[in-house]
């Protein structure tokens, strides 16, 4: 599923009553269901109550200048009430959220609302009307549990193309490990559905026999009559992590690995011919297993499943990634690994966390970019909020050291810092570089966070600084008096108002 | 009358009463290619035979010169002269791909009796109207074009940077050979053509080009290739050390191999070539062209094995540098942008199907290749495509798998390229197939780049053989290996490398 384009359900500047052609169109209007009758899922629960339509007037920060925001947008979606007097629904539909409104099931009326907790790895975040007692009378959903197979659900949320609650059928179609496409990172179960998911539904409930056994969140752009959602899995673990009032995040081994399909492969690994496993082939330093993995271990049992060759584990009656049974711990929790080093078996446990080095590789939402403006040069660490500002415009070299170098050498994980652009001086106009080129050392120290570079600039006495980047010796210098002079008059003539944000 | 003789007066009312070109039609001829290349995803085989138009010209000694891209994969090449619908064979016997640049010879006993031989221009002119001429159709095109520029930078289908024409043409569908005259001498061969826009060879390069084939040494053109920055920065003379404004240019890294690599540093600052002062943009007066890039000073009047005298500033001290010119053919880098023989080398090994990493295979994923090829191959071309060494002279590729159940769980892979067989690097073809001899502990062991973010294949060496033969049969593949053919001895040098930092 990798190469396919995931779609978050969200819609996009919509402005009520003027639905645009091209979101109408998206949404497949011939095959929306819209009733408000559909007993035989529901239960005795009356579910349109409980469900909200979310506008969110958000603002995205501006990756390419990162001084600045981007210009507000409108997005539309769908929640749920939850016992607590809160409301669930996606991360990405109150992303960035400058203003949240909410609409009540058969009310005109906004009513603002804020985040209470948000957790982008999963995509889940729950709400509170800043209005008290506002939820007071409208039923709180209960959770069910993992649909099975071909079981029938019904979507319920506000997509495009109208105001009204919308409802949807269809049944149960795959379940298993998927990226999420809202972190673009993570990768946890998810439940497929042949029933309408469009944007717009995104954060409404998913419901079976009266209870919310998902969360609508993303469909592919590539096929038809297919949209996801959080299976209660998910929501559980997230709401789990919550109870300390802190979102930690879902735990990661921190490792990579290979299949052992091939028997000859398994032998290699020390493997006996009934046994099955997977590789360890890199073990990210930081990461909850360093220290006590190694490469070329075999990973054969995870919390008392075995792992087949493929990396899948048997959970009822269903074939899962191994990694699904890591997802249901929490941070701190522990992990037991049955493995194979050197054809003997170890038992190993250790305590597993969230690895704050893979943060960089996710969508950045509700963040400011780090950057660092020096002489009109502007550097930022190079996270993914760059390379998707650069979008098309990106260079091979840093689309390698994104994705590939970083991860091959993973001390460089979260530790790249790039020129990004030029603000146009006198003083920097002669360089050669204007953008686009990774920094490796500042007058001879290597740089490896912003923090680095504005002490190499800053304690530098040298009459020039000497700026080193990466692939064919490619430098620029700048006479440090100079610079000094110029760089509070760049920073006025394209309005920074800082020159910095770590 | 010929046929052609309309067109030529139509033409020539069109161009003006000044122009009598019609002497040119003899010495100019035009070229039927029938090529065939391999399947580059399926190199064992060859895809489907095409046919290429072009020109080219008479020269002395019973001899034609053409591009070499014209003939390149050509299985038949046909001569047709005077507008003639007879089509004569011809062979070629000297290609430069590296200039672009090739001859021909017909063997058909009085084939040149009507022919002459053209007149080389000794220089082409730097601005003016210029006369591009074809047979096409067996009528005689002349369109008249305009000098728009003359530029240096890499030859478009070569590796060579020196100088090339703009020219602004009438002729459509050019850049196929097209000679290009001026008072009735030669002074370009067209070789791209964009829209209107035609890029020409000029005829020094095209002289130098036919002394050097028809010489005993066949010495070909010197390679430059550093990789170098403005100099233009006030602070950075500065810094190195130059007083006064401005001026040269900052060497950053030279290839391996190219002119140069045992000589020059990083962080030169090259002053004068030959005598010929550089400003901070790389430029030198040229004394017809004006202002060149000062690569095509090794270019022009020189060859490799020439002493040629370079000015640097190097750590405060200007130092003068006698560097003997290099030859470096493309073909030679560590990721070619083409193959200097067309078969490209394979090995079919347990179903992994093995080859080198050129600009080849890259193209044979369709325009815009940079887009549509592997996006880790086309990472790893920006990266490495001159970063050859001594010891590091090919990337090899596991190209594709052919699913078979000796190579079980592995079918998916695809385009990863070897670090190492069995514990031993590979640097061809050869090495790969020696390095299966050599399993270790009962397997057959692949590595790959680490950035390539794939982990060992481990495969059985006990059915490694039989796999082989059935995947052979299986898929219908004639020959389980094909090594680079025998040609000309690959470049050696004696040259510390520079390895790029960082790279």
């Amino acid at each position: 599923m990798s190469g396919d384009c995931y779609r978050c359900g969200v819609s996009r500047n919509l402005r009520p009553g003027r639905p645009r052609l091209g979101a109408a169109l998206l949404c497949g209007l011939a095959g929306l269901t819209c009733t408000a009758n559909i007993p035989s899922l529901r239960g005795e629960a009356q579910i349109e109550r409980s469900v909200v339509r979310i506008v969110n007037h958000s603002q995205k920060a501006d990756w390419y200048s990162p001084w600045t925001s981007a210009p507000t947008q409108t997005n539309v979606g769908s929640g749920f009430v939850i016992d607590g007097g809160l409301i669930m629904t996606n991360a990405h539909v109150v992303s960035d959220a400058r203003m949240l409104l909410l609409y009540l099931y058969g009310d005109p009326t906004p009513h603002e609302a804020r985040v209470a907790s948000i957790a982008h790895d999963c995509d889940l975040a729950l709400l509170e009307p800043v209005e008290a007692g506002l939820l007071e009378g409208i039923p709180a959903l209960k959770f069910g549990a993992l649909p099975r197979l071909g079981s029938l659900v019904e979507t319920y949320g506000y997509p495009t193309a109208g105001r009204q609650l919308s409802a949807t059928r269809g049944v149960v179609s795959r379940i298993e490990v998927n990226r999420y496409s809202h972190s673009g990172l993570d990768t946890y179960l998810t439940v497929q559905t042949d029933a309408a998911i469009n944007p717009g539904n995104s954060g409404g409930p998913v419901i079976r026999n009266g209870r919310v056994v998902g969360v609508a969140f993303q469909s592919v752009s590539k096929l038809e009559n297919v949209g996801f959602f959080i299976p209660t899995e998910i929501i559980q673990h997230f709401l789990g992590d919550l109870a300390d009032g802190r979102y930690d995040g879902f735990p990661e081994i921190g490792l990579l690995w290979s299949k052992l399909e091939n028997p000859a492969a398994r032998r290699a690994a020390g493997l006996e011919a009934t046994a099955s496993g997977v590789r360890v082939d890199l073990v990210f330093p930081g990461s909850s297993a360093d220290g006590h993995l190694r490469e070329k271990d075999v990973l054969i049992e995870v919390n008392g499943h075995d792992i087949a060759n493929d990396g899948s584990v048997a959970v009822a009656d269903l074939r899962l990634a191994f990694t699904a049974i890591v997802d249901q711990l929490q941070s701190g929790e522990t992990v037991s690994l049955g493995v194979v080093r050197e054809g003997r078996r170890l038992d190993l446990e250790f305590p597993i966390e969230s690895l704050a080095a893979f943060d960089c590789y996710r969508a950045p939402y509700g963040e400011l970019p780090r950057y660092y403006v020096y002489a009109g040069l502007v550097f930022t660490p190079l996270c993914s909020g760059v390379v998707a500002a650069l979008g098309d415009t990106v260079q091979t070299q840093i689309s390698y050291e994104y994705s590939s170098r970083a991860f091959a050498e993973p001390e460089r994980l979260n530790s790249t810092v790039v020129l990004l652009r030029r603000l146009d001086h006198p003083v920097n106009i002669h360089m050669t570089w204007s953008g686009q080129a990774v920094l490796e050392r500042v007058n001879d120290r290597p740089i490896r966070s912003l923090t680095d570079l504005v002490e190499a600039v800053e304690s530098n006495r040298e009459e020039f600084h000497v700026f080193e980047f990466a692939y064919f010796g490619r430098f620029e210098v700048m006479r440090r008096e100079d610079a000094d002079r110029a760089h509070s008059e760049i920073l006025e003539q394209f309005g920074v108002v800082e020159d910095r944000r770590f | 009358m010929r046929i052609g003789s309309l067109s030529l007066l139509l033409a020539a009312s069109v161009l003006g009463p000044t122009v009598a070109q019609s002497a040119h039609d003899a010495q100019v001829v035009s070229l039927r290619v029938t090529h065939q290349s391999f399947d580059e995803h399926r190199p064992w085989t060859k895809g489907t035979p095409s046919t290429r138009i072009g020109s080219a010209v008479v020269l002395d000694r019973s001899q034609l010169m053409t591009k070499a891209k014209l003939i390149r994969d050509a299985i038949l090449i046909q001569v047709q002269k005077n507008g003639s619908a007879a089509r004569v064979p011809a062979r070629v016997v000297h290609v430069d791909a590296d200039i672009d640049l090739a001859l021909l010879e017909v063997e058909e006993p009085g084939f040149f009796d009507d022919l002459e031989a053209v007149r080389f221009a000794k220089s082409a002119p730097g601005e003016g109207i210029v006369y591009s001429a074809r047979w096409q159709n067996q009528q005689y095109e002349i369109s008249k074009s305009q000098i728009a520029g003359i530029n240096v930078r890499e030859s478009p289908h070569g590796s060579i940077t020196h100088a090339l024409l703009s020219l602004n043409t009438d002729l459509s569908g050019g850049g196929w050979a097209e000679p290009v005259f001026s008072d009735g001498r030669l002074v370009g061969l067209s070789v791209l053509q964009e829209g209107q826009l035609a890029t020409v060879i000029p005829v020094e390069i095209l002289s130098a080009y036919v002394r050097g084939a028809r010489s005993a040494d066949d010495p070909g053109f010197a390679s430059f290739r550093p990789y170098w920055q403005f100099g233009q920065d006030p602070a950075l003379a500065a810094y190195l050390g130059l007083k006064g404004k401005p001026r040269g240019v900052v060497l950053r890294w030279i290839p391996w191999g190219s002119t140069g690599c045992d000589a020059l540093e990083p962080w030169d600052l090259i002053l004068s070539v030959e005598g010929l002062a550089l400003d901070a943009m790389g430029n030198y007066e040229h004394p017809r062209y004006g202002q060149l890039a000062f690569q095509h000073i090794l270019v022009d009047g020189h060859r490799p094995g020439d002493l040629v005298r370079f000015q640097v500033l190097r750590d405060g001290e200007i130092l003068d540098l006698d560097i003997e010119l290099r030859r470096n053919p493309g073909a030679d880098w560590l990721i070619p942008d083409r193959r200097d023989q067309p078969p490209p080398p394979y090995l079919v090994a347990g179903g992994l199907v093995l080859r080198e990493l050129d600009g080849n295979y890259l193209r044979a994923w369709g325009n815009p290749w940079r887009k549509k090829a592997p996006a880790n191959l086309v990472q790893r071309y920006d990266r490495e495509r001159e970063s050859q060494t001594a010891e590091r002279r090919r990337i090899l590729l596991l190209s594709k798998l052919l699913p078979d159940p000796y190579n079980l769980g592995y079918h998916p892979l695809a385009n990863l390229a070897l670090a190492e067989i069995n514990g031993r690097s590979v640097d061809s073809i050869a090495d790969a197939d020696e390095a299966f001899r050599h399993a270790v502990g009962g397997f057959h062991r692949l590595k790959f780049y680490r950035d390539d973010l794939h982990g060992e294949v481990v495969l059985d060496a006990a059915g490694f053989e039989e796999s082989t033969a059935r995947i052979l049969e299986n898929y219908d593949i004639p020959a389980r290996i094909r090594l680079r053919p025998p040609g000309r001895e690959r470049v050696t040098v004696e040259c510390d490398p520079q390895a790029p930092e960082y790279r």
